[in-house]
Parts: C-alpha cells; structure tokens; sequence
C-alpha cells in the first residue's frame, strides 16, 4: 500500500474486478484523489470506467483490492459510503411519471434529507440547474439535457462531499454540454464538493479536470494534470512550411540547421514541412527565425502547437479514440 | 423508523405513477367488475347447479375478488423490472435507503391496490342484488383474505420479475398462467360442471380454496374449516415466494 493521506476522499490499491463470466474489467488499479479536486478518468468504451465507478459506489463488489471512499471501506462498510457520495450514472435516470420537483423530494426522502429543510434545497436545486420553469411538469416530456440536469440535482439533495459522474456528457448537444460543465465547475469551486468523473472526451478532461487518471483494458497508464500528461510528450511542436511544393532537398537543409539548435527535438520532415518539439517553443522561436535566416532559408508559414489529450494517449496506446466509438453507447447489463 | 419512512416515501411514488397511468388503473379496476357482470349474466343458467347455491352471481363473486389479487399484483414484477432495466433500482441503491423498504413499499402499493379493486367487485355485486349472508364483518374477512392472497402473488411476480428482468415473461406468465390458475378452480365454476382432470387440477389450486372460504361469506356462512385450510394453503405459498422474492432481490443488490 502506497501512503495514505487523511484527505484523500478516494484511496484505491490494486483494485481488481472480475466480472462472473470472467472478463477482468478493472485489473489491478491504484489511485488517490484529493477532498476538493476536480478528478478524471479518462479512457475509452470499454476500459472499465463504468465498473470503476460501480465498484466505489458499491454497486458491485470488487474481487479483490483495496478502495475506501470518504473515509470507509468499500467492501466493509458501503452504508457509511453512501452517506458521502451522489451518484449520476452513464444512463441517465429519472423517473418518467413524477415531475421534476417530486423526483427531487422523492430522492431527498430517500437520503434521509429532514423534511424542515428538504423543500427550500429542492428549490434551491432546480434554480442552480435551471428547471425552475418546468419542475411541475413530468420529466417523461424533458429533453435529454433537461433529464441530465435532473439526474445531477437528484445526486445532490444531502449535500454529498463526493460527487460521481459516469459520461455525464455522452449523447448531450454542445450546448447542454457546456451548460454542465459549468454546473459542475460551480459545485466544485463554491461547495468544495470532490468530483470524479469519466469521460472519452479528451476536450472535456483537460477543460475540467485539475488531475486525470488514464485508464485503458482495466489498466492505467497515465497519470498527472493535463500539463503534466502534455509535457511528458516533450512540449509544444513547432512547424514549418515552405511554399515551392515538394523541395526536399531545403527542408533538408533546415532540419541540419535546427538540429544546431540546443532544446529542439524530434525533428521530422516531410516534402515541403518540418516539425520539431521542444518543452517551451515560444522562446526558442526568434532563434529558429534567425538561425534559418542566417542561412538564407526563408519558410512560408511557422507555426507552434499544443498536444491534446488526444495525443497524449496516441503516444501511451498507440492509438487514437475514434469519435464514431463515442456514439455508440453500450447497454450497461446489471450487477453480477 | 428508516424502514417506515422509506417505504412510505416509495409507496407514494408507486401510487403517483399508477395514477398517472390512467389507462392502465381504470382497465385493472374495470375489467374485474365487467368480468363479474357478464360471466354472471351469460351463465346465469348455472345458478341451478349442484354447490352453487341459487346464484351464479353470488358464486362468482369471491373468484372475480381472487381475479383481482393475481391481477394487481402482476405490476409488482412489472414495477422492478422497468426499475432494474432503467436504472432506476440502482439509483436507489446508492442512496442510503433502507433495503427493505424497496420491496416493501412496492408491496404495500399491490395490497392496497388489491384492496380498492376488491371494494369495486364487493360494490358492484351488491348493486347487481347480492347480499352477504355474513353482513360487513364478512366482507371486511373476504377482504382481509383477498389483500393476503394479494401480497403472496404480489411476492411471486417479484420474485420472477427479479429473475428474468423480462416484461415479456413477467405478462406472459401474468396473463396465461394466472388464468389457468382462476378459470380451473372452484372460484369460477363449480366443480359440478367441470370434466374430470379439471376437477382433480382445481381440487389441488390454491385460487380453489381461497374462492371457497370467501364464498362462505356470500353463501352459507362463515365455514371456518375453509378459511383454516385457504389461510394453510396460502401461507405457505406465501413462505416459498417471500423467500424466493428475497433471495433474488438479495442475489440483484448483493
Ligand atoms: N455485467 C458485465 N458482465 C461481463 N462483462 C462486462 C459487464 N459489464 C461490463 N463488462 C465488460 O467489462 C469491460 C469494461 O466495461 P465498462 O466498465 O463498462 O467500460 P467503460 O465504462 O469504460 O466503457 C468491457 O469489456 C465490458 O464489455
Ligand atoms: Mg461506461
């Protein structure tokens, strides 16, 4: 066991769970988040998101592994766990029939919420998620944001200190989307509520999240701020283009003066383009110019990028996650 | 106190949803009466059979009450295995809800449905001219019979509905096999007019002794023997499905 910190709200130590028909969906998995971070889980379909976040929720019990959460063991003590957290599942669940203030109070008596104050936090609630206008309508006729939205206030009505969210955002439009980060980014700055959340979209963790947890086959492979996960990469990547289509033979002779220049790396060329990294791209730039210039060599265009996520795990797998997988959600089959 | 105030919370959801649900509440409530009004009128010729008593209507009467138990309790399957399908069972299940009050909330919502739609079938008998030999007492014991036969199915179609998590079962195995159990029992027909392995089939089904015991509210007065034997038959029932019931929810939430 790695050292354990007193406000680490999740501890986990080579969690392992083995579904009954013997997939190993999570495969000696260690971690540690923060009371107050903004935490992310990042992977593709399949890597075991899902079964993470049921496991420390206690909906499934794990085969063998260490995880406490806000203070419990997961396995001994899953009424104590309970207490702390909410839950907004990959589906998004809500029920049909009731309108969205008596889904509310429903889930409010459900958490022992006390009934002096559970009307004004419902209130309270629906304006924070903006359903005020429609809570007395069935949420069977909200639109899926609108549901989503429910689904977040309904795993917020007894305050949890730990907030989980599995996909929150898969199948939202771009607008709903962002209206939920912001929701979110409010709970965690204002109420101090921890955050774990899953996601495949690259944007999203490195919008929201202070530290990510790369997960892919039950395993994960990468661990740090985005910063952090970026840099490893080896910084930005400078390019340059020249304009006569396909001359080799000067992009040749660029890549030889560059490599002259002490911070640059990885240079590959291609018939009328050149690239290079370097861990701070912006102040090595006027030397690059120079240099080149000192040669006569003039490019066309220059230009310094910052690796995504995406690139990031490309360089750890070897792959890229495709967005067509993203649309494809998976029906999630229950418990054993 | 958790398990009370859970279940009276969960009660209220499931009693929302069902009004909610127009459709679906009036053709439960109805269909019973209607049964009750056209069986009796089509085979009122039946009044004159042997165990009938000189009225078919009369007769029928407690086998359209036991109708209703079987039927109101099909929603109890129906209820959990949208609720497991949909996720929603698991949004409770992270909350801190008593366990209990899962199951019994929904079961209470089922008797209490039984309840009302047997008060219906009571009524409607008695506006079609049927009086109870045994007067309200008797009533209040034919209901208190119906509600516990209720809760025993109610038991069964969860214990099923959590197995299969299928709708399709859960109404396939509601509507063929609860109809055997009514139409092949003395609830329905007297046991005179019926052949041979009916007769045999019904003297075994449990539907058979709890129509016979309620009957004697209607018809006779109270036979004590029968409702020891009804209350027998469906306690154990009640036993095997309660564990059943149990056994599964316990496999489904761990
Ligand atoms: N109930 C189950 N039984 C067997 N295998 C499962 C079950 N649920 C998920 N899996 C498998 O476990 C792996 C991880 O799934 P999941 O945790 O849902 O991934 P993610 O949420 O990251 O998409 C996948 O290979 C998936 O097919
Ligand atoms: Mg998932």
């Amino acid at each position: 066991m790695t050292a354990y910190h007193t406000d680490d709200i999740i501890a986990v130590d080579d969690l392992v769970v083995v579904y009954p028909d013997g997939t190993r969906a999570v495969d000696g998995i260690s971690f540690r988040v923060r009371a107050g971070e903004f935490f992310g889980f990042l992977g593709p379909n399949g890597a075991g998101k899902s079964t993470t976040i049921k496991t420390l929720t206690t909906l499934l019990r794990m085969t063998s592994g260490y995880a406490s959460v806000a203070g419990a063991m997961v396995d001994r003590d899953p009424d104590e766990v309970r207490r702390s957290i909410g839950v907004v599942s990959q589906d998004t669940v809500v029920d049909v029939d009731l309108t969205g203030r008596e889904n509310l109070l429903l889930f409010g008596r459900l958490q022992h919420v006390s009934s002096e104050v559970l009307e004004e936090r419902v209130d309270q609630l629906l304006r924070v998620v903006e359903l005020e206008d429609v809570a007395g309508k069935p949420a069977g006729r909200y639109s899926g944001g609108m549901r989503k939205r429910l689904d977040l206030a309904s795993a917020l009505v007894h305050e949890p200190s730990l907030l989980f969210l599995d996909e929150p955002t898969t199948g939202l439009d771009p607008q709903s989307r962002a209206a939920l980060w912001e929701y979110l980014e409010t709970i965690n700055r204002e109420k101090g509520v921890t955050i774990f959340l899953t996601t495949q979209y690259m944007e999203e963790a490195d919008r929201l999240c202070k530290r990510i947890a790369i997960i892919d086959h039950g395993r994960l492979i990468g661990e740090g701020t985005p910063g952090e996960l970026k840099s490893a990469l080896g910084g930005e990547t400078i390019e340059l283009s020249f304009e006569s289509s396909g001359n080799p033979e000067l992009v040749a002779r660029a890549a030889k003066v560059l490599g002259t220049i002490a911070g640059l790396s990885q240079l590959s060329t291609a018939t009328s383009s050149l690239s290079a990294s370097a861990a701070n791209a912006e102040r090595l730039l006027p030397s690059v110019i120079t240099t080149l210039a000192k040669e006569d060599i003039h490019p066309s265009a220059l230009s310094v990028s910052t690796p995504t996520l995406d690139d990031v795990f490309l360089r750890l797998t070897g792959r890229r996650i495709r967005s067509d997988e993203l649309d494809r959600r998976t029906t999630e089959p229950f418990l054993q | 106190m958790s398990l009370m105030l859970d279940t009276g919370a969960l009660f209220r959801r499931y009693f929302t949803k069902l009004v909610r649900n127009p459709t679906l509440l009036v053709t439960n409530l109805v269909t019973p009466v209607a049964f009750l009004a056209l069986f009796s009128q089509m085979l009122g010729k039946l009044s004159v059979f042997p165990g009938v008593g000189g009225s078919f209507l009369a007769y029928l009467t407690p086998g359209i009450v036991v109708m209703c138990s079987v039927m109101f309790s099909a929603q109890a399957g129906m209820s959990i295995v949208n609720d497991l399908n949909s996720g929603f069972l698991q949004k409770m299940l992270v909350t801190q809800v008593n366990r209990g009050a899962i199951l019994l909330g929904r079961l209470c919502t089922d008797v209490f449905m039984v309840v009302i739609a047997s008060i219906l079938v009571v009524l409607a008998a008695i506006a079609m001219g049927v009086s109870f030999v045994t007067g309200v007492p008797g009533i209040l014991l034919l209901l208190a019979t119906s509600a516990f036969f209720g809760l025993t199915w109610a038991a069964i179609f969860l214990a099923i509905g959590l197995k299969t998590r299928s709708a399709e079962t859960l109404s396939a195995f509601g509507s063929g096999v609860a109809f055997i159990l009514l139409f092949l029992s003395s609830g329905m027909f007297p046991k005179s007019i019926m052949p041979g392995w009916a007769q045999t089939f019904s003297a075994w089904n449990p539907v058979s002794y709890v129509s016979n015991a309620m009957r004697s509210t209607v018809l006779g007065g109270y036979d004590w023997g029968a409702f020891a034997s009804a209350y027998a038959v469906t306690g154990a029932l009640a036993v095997v499905a309660f564990a059943a019931a149990l056994y599964q929810f316990r496999k489904t939430v761990h």
